[in-house]
This record gives C-alpha cells, structure tokens and sequence, in this order.
C-alpha cells in the first residue's frame, strides 16, 4: 500500500487527526467535527481500517473507532500527528 | 490592593460533594458495606450483590456509600481488580434510566454518543464494555425515588436482572440504592422489592454530639484556626439537631454562617452569624436542590413563591400557579410551556418536598390540583431563586 493513498486525501488526515486528539469516537462525532457528511466519513474510515491504521469496537448499533495501537504504522501516524498538534500550537492561537 | 480577610481556609470542605476521609458515627454501616461487598474483592465475578441505604435527609447516606466506593476501588487497585464506583443521582438525570446508564457509560467511554439508542441497548453496551475491560462495577443509585417516580419498577428490575441472563459469565454488575422513603419501594414489583431488601442499611438521624463531632472533623480543615469557636459549633449542632439530625444543613449553615462573617468583615464566626444563616437555610430550600432544577421548574416556582407573597391563602390552584408562571416568563423573555409540562413540574416539586398539592374537594367548582408552600416562606424562596436566576444559572 502507498503511503500517498492514506495521506493524499485532506478528509482522512482529519480523521486521523481528530483521533488522535480525542481517543475513542463514534461515525456521527468523527463526521460532525471533520465537517463531512456520514457517508464520506463512513468511506474513509473503511479505507483507513482496511490499511490497518484504525479499529473500531461495536456495541449494538454502535461502532466506535480509534487507532489501532497495535499496529506500528498506526502509532508512528499518531505520534507524527501528536508532534505536529504541539510545535503547531503557537501558531494555532493566532488563528 | 487591599488584603481581605476571608475565616475560610478552603470552603470546598463544606462542599456537598466533597467526600471526608474520616466519616464520624457511620463505622459499623461502614464495616458492614465492606462485609456485603466482601466478594467485589476476595472472589470477583463470582457473584454480585443489591444494598438499600434507607435514611432521612442529612443522615450521611450519600456521602458513606461514596466512602465505601472510594476505598473499595483503592483495595481493589491493589489487587490488580479492576472495580469501578459510580455514583449517579437520580434526581439529577431526571428520574431516566437512559442518562444514569449514559452517564455511567461515560465514565468509561467519555465520547460514548449521546443518543441514538435506548435504555436496554445501553444497558447491554454498559455489561459489554465491562466484559471487554474485565471490570466490575459497584451502581450506586442516589435518591432512586426520582427513578421509581418517573419510571415505575421496569428499570430497577432490568438491571437487577441483566445478570441473570448471563449465568455462565462472569457476575460484574452490584447496586447500590440509596432511598430517602422507604414507602416508594411499595411501587416496585415485589420480586424486585424482595431482592433490594435482602440487605438493608438504616441510618439513623445523627444526634447533637454526633453533629459536634462532624463539625469539628470539617471545620479544622475548612476554616482558618480560631475563627470558629465552639460556642458557634454548639449552636450549629442545636439547630441541625432540631431540624432533625440533618448532618447536611449542619455544615451548609456553618459554611454560610462563615460568609456572613466574611460579608461583615468579622475575623470569627460568631453565634449571631449562625442565626442570621439560620434565617436565611431552610433545609427544604437547599442549594443543590435549587441547583437540579431545570430552567422552567425555577421559573414556576418563581411564579408560585410570588404568589403566596401578595396573598393570605394557604392554597393556590394550578390555574392561578400556571398565570404567575406566565407573568414570570414574559419578565425573563422566555417561552412558556404547556400545561402537561407544568403538571410534570408540579409532581416533581411535590416530590421533592418543596411545595405540597392535594386535589381540591367540595366547596370548590370543578377539579383542580392545589399548591401550597408548607415549609418556606414565599419571599425568601423568591429571593433565592430570583438570585440563581440572575446569575444566569437557567
């Protein structure tokens, strides 16, 4: 798999990004804070599971995604994120 | 800038959620929480267990059942038992098994979704979640008549079943129930009753030295040395004593009398403080209740309170509680609600002590639910809720 085709569309980094912030989270919270509407976010999230970065839990109808940490890829992406959240910080207050 | 002088060390120790390390007078109901719930951490998920704690308003129901919760997690971390607490008040989620199960959920899951399912597919998330973590969790169900109130006994019996219905697994669901009128379990079906009353907790009203003793075990942390003395004390304790060993309106009438004796930049607390707070707490009127109260059901009440200020009567009718309530909300600018809700408002007043209603006999035309103000006058509960109002505490 090419890292382009995870990194190339802007909806997935937010994703990543807002799961790196927050942790755990369900399809309608994920769309509501990236701006998507449930089906794109619903298409993302599948593209992200299928390349293992992300896992989701079920409970009933539920399913709640996060990173999947088992995975290295995964964990070097949340870091890579994390990092970038914390030397963007300055910046971000301006906004 | 001037220094000010504050008798205060730290007033979150009079905080009503603020939880002792030492609870005085409460030992053995203490020793026997930690019997029933023995297994929780010598055999988990081998069984599960139901207490009621029954007990009058400021008997220390809530804050022992919190105790016991905060030192068995502490046991039970050192064992590597995953045990959780969770203290849900009813009344707060609105007598609805749906928000004591979301916000039990949240615990675990702080970004579980708020909505979008039931009651029941919650209950079955909450038993999956505690599955997947191997966790074990001890219910504590405060002032469940809000939740027998607005629900009946379906909730009540679900979650004490849910583990029936998981023989096999392991047993990871506890309750605890905390009940101020023993006389709203008559409402729940008897097999539920008989489960809930295997193991019942009653405490007592707290006498006058045992209220000293309180005081004295909040004010060394709470106050600064010296400024209480135990003049102020004894008073405190005489009259939480004559308001029935009340324990809670003990230490809110200290923690005001203590900002009466700020207000009046006094460097102690003196007896005249204590009776000017006397005047100002009644214990029906207290903060936290005012504070669970929805924006609509402070406005009512704002209405009720207004009324039996202007008028002689004993008795308002609903007719005459839903114009006051009118007026009020044309003043703060709000929607009004309709009459279904405001009945809803009025059962939960009622409920909750604040006002009494009968519904109204001979002499008067037709059927109508009357209102009265037993316990509080008007114009002090109009001028506690006006300020929480204006705070912006909707």
């Amino acid at each position: 798999m090419a890292i382009e085709e995870v990194f190339s569309s802007k909806g997935r980094v937010k994703i990543l990004r807002i799961l790196a912030e927050i942790g755990e989270l369900n399809i309608s919270a994920i769309a509501r804070r990236a701006g998507l509407n449930y089906a794109t976010t619903n298409q993302h999230l599948s593209v992200l599971e299928n390349h293992g970065l992300i896992r989701h839990k079920r409970f009933g109808r539920i399913r709640i995604f996060r990173f999947d940490e088992e995975n290295p890829r995964a964990r070097m992406i949340k870091k890579l994120i994390e990092f970038w959240e914390q030397t963007n910080k300055p910046e971000s207050n301006h906004e | 800038m001037p220094q000010y002088f504050s008798v205060f060390k730290d007033e979150s120790k009079l905080d009503i959620n603020y939880v002792p390390p030492r609870l005085p007078h409460r030992g053995s109901q203490l020793n026997l929480l930690d019997q029933f719930f023995r297994f929780a951490i010598e055999s988990p998920g081998k069984m599960t267990q139901r207490v009621l704690i029954l007990g009058k308003i400021g008997t220390g129901k809530t804050v022992l059942s919190q105790h016991f919760g905060l030192n068995a997690m502490k046991e039970a971390e050192k064992r590597n038992i995953n045990l959780n607490y969770v203290h849900v008040n009813c009344r707060e989620c609105k007598g609805s098994l749906f928000m004591i199960l979301q916000r039990t959920i949240l615990k675990f899951y702080p970004h579980f979704p708020r909505r979008g399912y039931s009651a029941e597919e919650l209950l079955q998330a909450l038993m999956q979640i505690l599955d997947e973590e191997n966790a074990y969790l001890i219910l504590a169900l405060d002032e469940l008549e809000a939740l027998i109130l607005s629900e009946g006994s379906d909730p009540l019996y679900n979650l004490t079943r849910i583990q029936e219905d998981r023989l096999k697994a392991p047993q990871r669901l506890s309750l605890i129930c905390i009940l101020r009128q023993p006389e709203h379990l008559e409402k729940v079906d008897p097999s539920t009753r008989s489960t809930l009353q295997r193991n019942v907790i009653h405490l007592k009203e707290y006498s006058k030295p045992q209220l000293e003793d309180i005081l004295n075990d909040r004010v060394n942390p709470a106050f600064r040395q010296g400024t209480v003395s135990t003049q102020t004390m004894n008073l405190v304790a005489e009259l939480a004593y004559s308001e029935g060993g009340n324990a809670r309106y003990a230490i809110e009438l200290l923690w005001r009398a203590g900002k009466y004796a700020d207000a009046s930049e006094m460097r102690e607390v003196s007896p005249e403080c204590v009776r000017k707070a006397a005047v100002s707490v009644y214990p029906v009127v207290r903060k936290d209740m005012i504070s669970f109260l929805s924006p609509h059901e402070k406005l009512f009440l704002l209405g009720v309170a207004r009324h039996f200020k202007q008028t002689d009567a004993a008795y308002m009718s609903m007719g005459e509680a839903e114009d006051a309530y009118a007026i009020v909300c044309e003043e703060y600018g709000e929607e009004r609600r309709g009459h279904t809700q405001l009945w809803k408002y009025v059962k939960e007043l009622s409920a909750s002590g604040v006002i009494e209603t009968k519904v109204s006999g001979e002499g008067q035309r037709g059927k109508t639910t009357l209102i009265s103000l037993p316990r509080v006058p008007a114009s002090d509960l109009e001028q506690e809720l006006s300020r929480v109002l204006m705070k912006g505490g909707r």
